[in-house]
């Protein structure tokens, strides 16, 4: 199990370094730069400025400074914002995206599960149906329709719920957290439904009925592990899908997390706080995806056998 | 027949299917006494798996059976599921065809074992799991306590089939159904798992119902033997007179199918012509199409089922041309 | 030759699949609508007398009158509505079928000829596939449209360069159990080159699993282009794009829900149907997986 563990590491911590280095030459290579477009400065400014940002540097050295920074988890200062570091936009911003993404991970997880289980029991029944339905909407309308649309509905027409903002407390966060979490809901029901109907089908689920043990102890001990297992591998992607969402959530609900952050700072080119944001993206989905397998692992004993 | 363990009357088990239903077992009536082995033998196709597959309510979706399952009293084929899961797993166990699969692949082997024992005779765990472990080394699982606490991907295929064994011993069931045990199984130890089966069924006077195509399989281990094709009981005798002296045209051709060491010279194994055919309600004998000796009212007429008193005692077989002189 | 090599299950088994398909009633109900749809936004501007760029300033904001000749009103440069969506409908569907297309051949040659080659390239190829299936998907599209230097070309590949991966991973899978088989063993045995083997008997018999997973490509492409257009990273004014449009559409919602309803809804529709196809087609593929 730690020999497990230590290889999912290593393979994280290369990925990391792959994305490490992918981004800074990408920002490197790309064109423009922060203070390229739309100033006139003058020769000096220009040096000073890429002097403080160390621009003026061959880039080797940058890299190996950038490199270094990221060891130490110091970004250094954002090119748009000069006052803040990377680090304190980032701090600024994280709170309200973890909140929102945790309750759009807990709130999927718990619907969706239970969507797809009462499918695949009662097949054909109208929670069958009801899920399937949700199924379809959730996966082919974007978040950014579907939210629009429910901002239209609750906000504007109903006055039930902010438009959006962070400032009225929980009331603030259930739009965003629903919509995030519909596409996710979506795909857990229909993982879990197809799954559940596959495990009952397996020739173990038979040997435990034939044991007569009865209906709820097959299910709770035999069926539900084999079935849940796919649907704990989405987590990853899930995790993948949530980063996506939240970056959209946070321009249509003007939420100022780290996605709408990221967004400002691609458009404006702020190439270190980009560099942040995504470094910082990368390492959670790693994360999530390590998890992921240990988790796996634990609950199937041919995968902690692996080699 | 006042000792009968097990009495099938009239079985028919019906799917349906998209293109209509389909009758796999049709009108099937059988005996079983206390401890006795019985073989049922007959191609893919003859039904002779789902008859168990009745007898434990585990049917596909699609599956309807009818008739009457007469098991110590009770008639399985009507019980509610609460009453026959206290009938499954522990009078009545079961044996199936892929030890590969038939194993929870989460669950450690020893924990599989005494989830039966916990749930029909009330054992708390620790107790459960020992005497879990008391049935593996009893199925000559090395190491049985170290084994128990493995998973079943870490057992062979002849290891895993014998802890299926195990598991369907365990609550010292008065009767075993087992499912073609073997097919699955390398030859070299097919016969190994088959000997300990009935050597274990013996000591505990266990029945046991054996389904398989191979009668090798049925002369070694089998009191008696049911012939079955296309779902209906073709022959029933004992097992050492079936070889000698086969009534039903079917048998005497499934019996000129198998190889045996007296008639190794021969160049040729015999072969049944044509192919079974499939499902659909038949009016006449279903072997009438690929029958050597058939008459013309085999086709029209249903041979019934008879007691063949002239070929020796518990004989019966379906068949027009036997039984008349 | 070589056609003669290939195991028996081309054509017939083909039509038999496709026959299955046309029995599901939601999957041609969805192609039709697709069809439809396509059709209207290839051909629909000609029956105009303007471009979905041209500003009417006789009519700026008109509501949805359904009059000639602004059906669905203008918006607020007195651009014809309808014309702009379909144009964008346009944009978003050539880059959609375009981009599934290119990233699906990437994705089956890569794969293709690492499960046929095998050993150690296999091992490289696959470590390459697996660190980028590492990176979080969207901030790889955004950093590679930002490399590219933005524009329809710079999204394009960005899109594709991130969603060869998926079919890479399965193709591989199915070629490496083909490369064992006795039809690709006789054709190495007789002489065929490899890359030769990779693209006439890897490739064809890859092609039922490709179909599946490649046209669950196709609403996703659509969906990463919106996406970003919507963010205003992908496609920009005045060119318009379904997810420029439900931009615009979404910052004047409070005043007129149509600038929104129009395209949003026209590329749900879009994602449904394509949905529902794919849905039909993996179930005609392999029907015991319902």
């Amino acid at each position: 199990m730690l020999r497990f563990i230590g290889k999912r590491l290593w393979h994280g911590g290369l990925t990391l370094a792959a994305l490490v280095t992918l981004t800074f030459f990408v920002m490197r290579l790309a064109p423009g730069g922060p203070f390229s477009r739309n100033r006139k400065i003058s020769p000096e400014v220009q040096a000073n400025i890429e002097a403080a940002f160390h621009l003026d540097e061959p880039i080797w050295q940058q890299f190996g400074r950038f490199v270094w920074g990221v060891l130490r988890l110091d970004l250094g200062p954002s090119t748009r914002h000069r006052d803040y570091s990377v680090n304190d936009l980032i701090a600024s911003g994280l709170p309200y995206s973890l909140t929102i993404g945790f309750w759009a991970v807990v709130v999927a997880a718990m619907v969706g599960v239970a969507l797809g289980l009462a499918g695949a029991l009662r097949r054909n029944s109208a929670t069958d149906y009801l899920a399937g339905i949700v199924g379809v909407v959730g996966i082919a309308i974007p978040i950014f329709v579907i939210g629009p649309l429910l901002q239209a509905t609750f906000a504007l027409r109903l006055d039930w719920l902010p438009v959006g903002g962070i400032n009225n407390g929980w009331h603030s966060l259930i739009l965003p957290v629903v919509v995030l979490a519909l596409p996710n809901i979506a795909y857990i029901s229909r993982l879990t439904r197809t799954s559940m109907i596959e495990t009952q089908r397996e020739n173990y689920i038979r040997t435990a009925r034939a044991k007569g043990i009865g209906w709820r102890r097959v299910l709770w001990r035999h069926t539900l592990t084999g079935a849940l297992l796919p649907v704990i591998a989405y987590l990853g992607p899930a995790t993948a899908a949530i980063i996506t969402g939240s970056i959209l959530i946070e321009t249509i609900f003007a939420v100022p997390g780290i996605g709408r952050h990221f967004v400002d700072a691609a458009l404006n080119r702020d190439y270190p706080l980009v560099m942040g944001i995504t470094l910082l993206y990368g390492g959670i989905l790693i994360l999530f995806n390590i998890a992921t397998d240990v988790i796996r692992a634990v609950l199937d004993p041919r995968i902690r056998n692996e080699r | 027949m006042t000792d009968s363990l097990l009495s099938i009357r009239d079985l028919t088990v019906r799917f349906r299917l998209p293109q209509g239903e389909t009758v796999a077992v049709d009108g099937v009536s059988l005996d079983l006494s206390p401890g006795e082995v019985l073989g049922i033998v007959g191609e893919s196709g003859s039904g002779k798996s789902q008859i168990l597959y009745a007898m434990m309510g585990l049917l596909a979706a699609n599956g309807r059976a009818s008739g009457q399952v007469s098991f110590q009293g009770q008639n399985l084929l009507a019980l509610p599921p609460g009453d026959l899961d206290r009938v499954r797993g522990d009078a009545l166990s079961m044996i199936f065809q892929d030890p590969m699969t038939s194993l929870n692949p989460y669950m450690r082997v020893g924990d599989q074992l005494a989830e039966g024992l916990i749930v029909h005779k009330g054992m708390a765990g620790t107790q459960a799991r020992a005497e879990a472990v008391r049935m593996l080394d009893r199925v000559r699982i090395p190491d049985a306590a170290a084994r128990a606490r493995r998973f079943p991907h870490e057992f062979s295929g002849g290891m895993r089939q014998r802890v299926m064994i195990a598991m369907a011993l365990l609550a010292k069931p008065r009767l075993l159904l087992a499912d073609e045990p073997t097919t699955a199984l390398d030859v070299t130890i097919q016969a190994q798992v088959l000997d300990l089966m009935a050597e274990l069924g013996r000591e505990t006077g266990t029945a046991i119902i054996l389904v398989t195509h191979d009668l090798g399989v049925v002369a070694r281990l089998c009191d008696r033997v049911v012939v079955l094709y296309g779902g209906r009981v073709m022959e029933e005798a004992p097992a050492e007179v079936l070889f000698d002296a086969p009534a039903h045209p079917y048998t005497r051709g499934l019996l000129a199918a198998m190889p045996r060491l007296e008639t190794a010279l021969t160049p040729r194994l015999g072969t049944i012509p044509g192919t079974p055919r499939s499902g659909g309600a038949v009016t006449g004998c279903p072997f009438v199409d690929r029958c050597e000796v058939r008459l013309p009212r085999c086709a029209t007429d249903r041979p019934p089922l008879r007691d063949l008193t002239a070929f020796g005692p518990g004989r019966r077989a379906a068949c027009h041309l036997t039984g008349v002189s | 030759m070589s056609v003669d090599l290939a195991p028996p299950r081309g054509i017939s088994t083909f039509a038999l699949q496709l026959r299955r398909f046309r029995q599901n009633g939601l999957s041609m109900a969805s192609v039709v609508v697709l069809a439809a749809i396509v059709a209207l936004c290839f051909l629909g501007p000609l029956a105009f007398p303007f471009t979905g760029e041209d500003a009417d300033f006789d009519f700026i904001s008109a509501p949805a009158t359904f009059s000639w000749p602004h059906l669905f009103g203008t918006d607020d440069f007195g651009r014809d509505l309808l014309v702009r969506v379909l144009e964008g409908g346009q944009v978003s569907l050539t880059i959609g079928f375009l981009g599934a297309l290119v990233a699906g051949v990437i994705g089956v040659l890569y794969g293709a000829a690492a499960g046929y080659v095998g050993g150690r390239a296999d091992g490289l190829m696959m470590r390459v596939v697996e660190i980028l299936y590492g990176f979080p998907y969207v901030i790889l599209v955004i950093l590679l449209s930002l490399l590219f230097g933005g524009g329809n070309i710079a999204l394009f590949a960005a899109i594709v360069f991130t969603l060869w991966l998926t079919p890479a991973v399965i193709v591989r899978a199915q070629a490496q159990s083909l490369a064992q088989r006795e039809f690709v063993q006789a054709a190495r045995a007789g002489g065929m080159t490899g890359p030769a083997i990779v693209l006439q008997h890897i490739v064809p018999n890859c092609m039922s699993i490709v179909i599946v997973y490649g046209s669950l490509l196709v609403p996703e492409v659509i969906l990463s282009e919106s996406f970003l257009s919507f963010l205003g990273i992908g496609i920009k004014e005045p060119q318009a794009s379904w997810g420029n449009l439900i931009q615009t559409g979404t910052a004047a919602m409070d005043t007129d829900l149509r600038l929104l309803l129009l395209p949003g809804g026209l590329l749900a529709t879009v994602l449904l149907c394509l949905n529902f196809i794919a849905d039909g087609l993996r179930d005609a593929f392999n029907p015991n997986d319902r």
